[in-house]
């Protein structure tokens, strides 16, 4: 309490706008004669940004094939009860067909579904100054990563569970051309954000850049086949800086999702990236999805200015557009027909 | 006095600490309280301690508290800092608060505490601390100082052993009101006389009625028997007041520190809440409950969800040893919490921080408003408590004083009524007003003989009764300066009517000059002083509602004038011509006009010494004195002979009506309280619109109510009000008129109560019309608030303590005019506003602005 207590005013109040409460303010008092507009108005922006949208995303190229191998006939069905550590990895052979070409440059993604890299527990099972190449916590990782975080007495590089569940099946793609096998390049740097790949994540430093040696006095995570500095040949793309690596440890917000494998760029602009025709996808099954329920999914994409396909955003557009046009429509007929009939009436106070 | 030891409650004083002479009375030491006045809550030690308990016991902050904590025990979602930290800035900012407010308020006491006092030490003066000073010291004071604690009044500088006194800071009356020092020591001027006093004080112990006070001194004269004498509330100079007119007074203390009436009157300011912040509790209480049933519905979710042992732990993402170890049920349990910090933001912290800002600095609007602010006085309108900005635009019922709220206080006389002959004091003559001349309006034929000698009688009753003081600037030349210019003399009362009168028959010819030595000087028509000797005053009080005075002129004839209310005095009148003077006072009152009735009768010297006897007695009672006195008064005011009325006008303040119309318009329920006639109070009410042309005045009055039984008065008026049901519109208001004069208030509501609750439907019948009402007493009107209002919001403006402080004060919320001179009211309520007028700009607008912009707040947070 107490508000302007005690203070006497002995002058006069100034008189401004402000004091005296008369700032200009904008009440609307909502009449037929400005709803109506509003409604047309929105119906008729709306439903052309709904069409372009929409056909945008149509124009987008997208195919999808599961390779989890939950059916019998599926060629990797064979594989569905791998174990991280069967050497040498169970491997399956999926042919596709596209029926379209993908003209501009093709997106290569892994799905997984039934998947939560979004538990509490999982997400916090990490250690970024460990990632970020600080050197006492690549020996002396958080405790958020237990129970992933020691193993044999030594640390874990990288620790916790996300980085330990890594996901390490390999996807190579063949174009078959009259029974003839075509490898198509696969790029698989770019991938990552640039921010994660040049500051977020960094090797641990030391004397020399032999990351054996950086990396010693550490263990590997127990499911990875070979520790973190093995993951590549290239030393820019080893380590902790291995895109791969990068992009799985963003961790995705649903169960269902998918993450960037590899990148197909087009080679001249005469041919279409990936031409209509047979393809065959090669998989190395290491990936146990099949204990939780879960599906492996490998999609290639093409993009466009609004990103990949997505579908809703137009059919929302045009849905709502539509609704604001019928009800325009349906009101004006309302106003048309009733609408001077108490004019007269005043507003209740 | 022998009989009158069985009261217990009582406290002996030893003035100027000394013992009674050996056995007189045995000495008993008591200890009281010394003088410091403690208005703070907290003290440097417990500060924080306290402040942070109170702070909690706020359900918000407890509620934060508690979240802060289990995020700090538990594992949770959210760090603790996300909580912890707007609550630890909330608390500081509070606490802060509280703290400047807390140190001013020590600021404040300290400069009280010390102030410099005089007082006696071995007939010497000394100036100590305020704080220092003990029941028995002798105290002097000078002239516009205040009284450091309650005294019991000695002697004055004045000879005739009285000081005026202002009693602003107590309840608002800004007159002068005389006191009387005690008979046996006025005579002492000196410090050495008042040293050498030697007197006990038997009296009552410190009770917080101001107006209420039984005492007796005991004078020791060498080995003589001491003297007893009484002492009442006139004697009593009270901590708060302020000497005025009188060089020094010399007083002893009798209460002091935080036992002295200003103290106990004082109350911490209670905690008001406003309407909408009781909705906000609701609301955080119902959102509670969703919180916790929404933790819960999660919590079982979560286990219905992961029993499925893939889900609960995968291969991917498997959980630590101790987790897996840990007590399922503890585990529930901290996963409920766990949720409940997750999804606590449904409840915003922010929200009371926001709202008393939003409070604290829309109350600047009400301040900076132009057109409140008011040009004469150059005040604004004042904002005591921000808490119940909003409520203002909900009031339902609103209580106003009449005198001086709704009319100005600013009296004058219009004419006077001698046996049927209007005497006005100007007379309009071709529609000027001719000041000083005396016209009389022939109604009657020409006063005869024994008419021209009551009408002398009459000027001379109102020039001697009356309790008016003179303010002489110079106390040598002040009679020859009132010669010459017959309105030089300033005259102070405690009652404004006295003094339109006084003036007024100044103006008819009739000169009140000055007491003096218990002698009455009037200047008559001929310029010639007439001298009476005052020999009592049978004083005012509002249960008698009149005065009388018996004075003996120098012919040696003992009048007694009597003066007061038409009700009170047609009754004790025998003789005069009571028809034509009562028909003239009830056309003047209904015109709006204060009428008093004038009767005096002429005692024998035998009556007198009766009527002195009966008096003495009464006075000299210990117990019941007020009831005895009023015994007595009863006694001698009677068989009066009539004289005639006066009529004073008191006029409506600007624009008193225009408000009163909008704020009925708006659904808003006006009572007026006040103490006047029935009949002055319609008028008043009619002129300024609370009643009109076609409103149905419904009565309830004493002589309704001796005619029949209290149950069956009420249920005639519910008949009459349902039957007018339908028929009560906004427009045609009906006004319920509770008169009361009854001798003795306390019997009245008790009297009251017992029907009062028995007939509640009666009266929830009456308040849901369109009632106004006028109250005559106040006690009857709290006892109708107790009853039936207890959930709307009631604005009471100008209302004095008496009222306010018994069953209102956390029920209500209160208004001053701080437009009138030297009211202290301003402070002591929750909202002051300049003058009347700005009453309805201040409800109907601004009232409005906040509760919709509150409101809006309030249903902004919880969208949120």
């Amino acid at each position: 309490g107490g508000g302007g207590g005690g203070a006497v005013k002995t002058r006069k109040p100034d008189n401004t706008a402000f004091k005296q409460q008369r700032l200009p303010a904008w009440q609307p008092i909502l009449t037929a004669g400005t709803v109506l507009p509003a409604f047309f108005i929105i119906g008729l922006i709306f439903i052309p940004i709904g069409i372009g949208i929409f056909v945008t995303s149509n124009n987008i190229r997208e195919y999808e094939i599961d390779y989890t191998g939950t059916e019998p006939s599926s060629p990797c069905n064979k594989c569905l009860n791998v174990s991280w550590d069967s050497t040498p990895p169970c491997t399956c052979t999926i042919n596709f067909t596209l029926e379209h070409s993908f003209e501009s440059n093709v997106f290569m993604y892994y799905g997984l579904s039934n998947f939560y890299q979004n538990h509490r527990r999982y997400v916090k099972s990490r250690d970024d100054s460990q990632l970020n190449g600080d050197n006492t916590s690549l020996l002396n990782p958080s405790k958020e990563c237990e129970p992933y975080r020691t193993n044999e007495d030594k640390p874990i590089a990288p620790c916790g569970a996300i980085a330990n569940s890594m996901f390490n099946d390999t996807l190579e793609l063949y174009r078959i051309d009259n029974d003839t096998r075509t490898p198509i390049t696969l790029i698989k740097k770019g991938i990552a954000w640039w921010t994660d790949k040049n500051v977020k994540f960094r090797n641990p430093t030391g004397d020399g850049n032999n990351l054996t040696a950086l990396f010693q006095g550490t263990t590997k995570p127990v499911n990875w086949p070979k520790p973190v500095y093995m993951l590549d040949a290239e030393p820019d793309n080893n380590g902790f800086i291995n895109e791969d690596f990068i992009v799985w440890m963003r961790t995705a917000a649903l169960p269902t999702f998918r993450k960037l494998y590899r990148l197909i760029e087009r080679k001249n602009n005469l041919q279409p990236t990936l031409q209509a025709g047979n393809y065959s996808l090669d998989i190395a099954y290491n990936y146990p999805v099949h204990s939780f329920d879960g599906r492996k999914r490998m999609i290639l994409s093409t993009i466009s200015w609004m990103g990949g396909k997505n579908p809703f955003l137009g059919i929302a557009y045009i849905t709502v557009g539509s609704i604001c046009f019928f009800l325009g429509v349906v009101l004006l007929i309302i106003h048309h027909k009733y609408g001077n009939r108490n004019t007269s009436a005043d507003i209740p106070n | 006095c022998a009989g009158e030891e069985n009261w217990v409650d009582s406290r002996t004083i030893y003035v100027g600490h000394r013992e009674p002479p050996p056995g007189a009375e045995a000495y008993i030491p008591q200890r009281f309280p010394d003088n410091r006045i403690v208005s703070s809550k907290y003290t440097f030690w417990n500060f924080v301690p306290k402040n942070l308990f109170e702070q909690f016991r706020r359900i918000a902050n407890f509620y934060f508290l508690i979240i802060f904590l289990v995020q700090l025990i538990i594992d949770t979602p959210t760090s603790p800092v996300t909580s912890g930290l707007p609550l630890l800035f909330v608390i500081t900012v509070t606490a802060i608060k509280q703290g400047y407010e807390d140190w001013l308020r020590h600021k404040a006491d300290n400069a009280i505490n010390q102030y410099p006092v005089h007082f006696i030490q071995h007939g010497k003066l000394v100036r100590k601390q305020s704080r220092k000073l003990r029941v028995g010291d002798i105290v002097m004071v000078k002239e516009d100082e205040t009284f450091p604690c309650d005294l019991i009044f000695l002697s004055s500088s004045r000879g005739d052993g009285t000081c005026f006194v202002t009693t602003t800071s107590l309840d608002g009356e800004s007159s002068h009101k005389t006191y009387y020092a005690v008979q046996d020591t006025k005579a002492f001027h000196n410090e050495q006389e008042i040293d050498a006093l030697h007197a006990t004080i038997e009296c009552e112990q410190p009770q917080p009625d101001l107006y209420k006070f039984v005492g007796r001194i005991n004078v020791y004269h060498d080995r003589n028997e001491p003297i007893a004498r009484p002492l009442g509330s006139e004697n009593l100079l009270l901590r708060g007041a302020t000497l005025k007119n009188t060089e020094r007074i010399f007083g002893v203390a009798i209460y002091t520190g935080m036992e002295t009436k200003m103290a106990l009157n004082y109350q911490a300011k209670s905690q008001k809440r406003s309407a909408v912040e009781k909705s906000m509790n609701v609301f955080l209480i119902v959102y509670l409950c969703i919180l916790i049933s929404k933790a819960l519905i999660n919590t079982v979710l979560k286990y219905v969800w992961q029993s499925e042992p893939f889900r609960d732990e995968p291969w991917y993402n498997q959980k630590t040893e101790p987790e897996r170890k840990r007590n399922l049920f503890l585990r529930a349990f901290t996963d409920f919490l766990a949720f409940m910090v997750l999804f606590n933001y449904i409840i915003p912290v922010s929200m009371y921080v926001t709202v008393e800002m939003q409070k604290f600095l829309g109350s600047y609007f009400l301040t900076w408003d132009e057109e409140m602010f008011d040009e004469d006085t150059g005040l604004g309108p004042l904002v005591n408590t921000s808490d119940l900005n909003e409520e203002l635009g909900q009031i339902e019922y609103v209580f106003t004083d009449k005198t001086g709220t709704l009319t100005e206080n600013n009296m004058e006389f219009i004419e006077c009524c001698i046996e049927g002959h209007v005497y006005v004091p100007h007379v309009i003559c071709n529609g000027q007003i001719l000041h000083d001349c005396t016209g009389i309006d022939m109604i009657d034929s020409s006063p005869g003989g024994s008419g021209k000698e009551r009408e002398e009688l009459f000027f001379r009753a109102l020039c001697l009764c009356h309790t008016v003081q003179v303010k002489d600037d110079d106390s040598v030349d002040g009679v020859r300066k009132s010669q010459l210019s017959r309105r030089s003399c300033i005259y102070i009362s405690s009652s404004p009517d006295e003094v339109a009168l006084v003036e007024g028959i100044q103006r008819l010819g009739y000169t009140y000059l000055r007491l003096k030595d218990n002698f009455m000087e009037i200047l008559n028509r001929e310029n010639n002083i007439e001298k009476f000797e005052l020999l009592e005053v049978l004083s005012f009080d509002s249960v008698r509602r009149r005065m009388s005075v018996i004075v003996k002129s120098s012919t040696g004839d003992i009048f007694l004038f009597c003066k007061g209310a038409d009700s009170s005095i047609f009754p004790r009148v025998k003789e005069g011509k009571i028809e034509q003077v009562r028909s003239r006072v009830e056309r003047n009152a209904v015109e709006g006009l204060r009428t008093l009735c004038v009767a005096y009768k002429k005692l024998t010297a035998e009556e007198y010494s009766n009527v002195q006897k009966l008096l003495q007695n009464a006075k000299l009672a210990l117990q019941d004195r007020d009831k005895k006195l009023a015994e007595v008064y009863e006694k001698i005011e009677r068989d009066l002979i009539l004289l005639g009325a006066t009529a004073v006008e008191d006029r409506l303040q600007e624009k008193a009506a225009d408000t009163i119309e909008a704020l009925q318009k708006a659904g808003i329920k006006v009572w007026v309280l006040t103490g006047d006639k029935m009949e002055t109070a319609a008028a008043t009410c009619y002129a300024c619109k609370l009643f009109r042309r076609n409103t149905q005045i419904l009565e309830l009055t004493t002589k309704k109510i001796e005619e029949q039984s209290l149950h069956d008065v009420l249920f005639d008026l519910s008949k009459t009000v349902l039957r007018h049901n339908g028929s009560l519109t906004r427009d045609t208001f009906s006004g319920l008129c509770y008169l009361y004069k009854t001798d003795d208030r306390q019997q009245l509501s008790l009297h009251f109560k017992p029907h009062w609750s028995n007939q509640e439907h009666l009266y929830i019948q009456l308040n849901k019309s369109y009632f106004s009402v006028i109250c005559t007493t106040f006690n009857l009107s709290s006892i109708v608030l107790a009853s039936m209002i207890k959930h709307v919001c009631i604005l009471v403006i100008e209302l004095y303590i008496l009222f306010i402080h018994f069953i209102l004060k956390p029920l209500c919320y209160i208004m001053g005019i701080i437009g009138k001179e030297g009211r202290q009211a301003a402070r002591n309520s929750d909202y002051a506003i300049p003058k009347f007028k700005h009453l309805k700009k201040m409800l109907l607008v601004h009232g409005h602005f906040y509760y919709v912009r509150i409101s809006e707040l309030v249903q902004y947070f919880f969208y949120k």
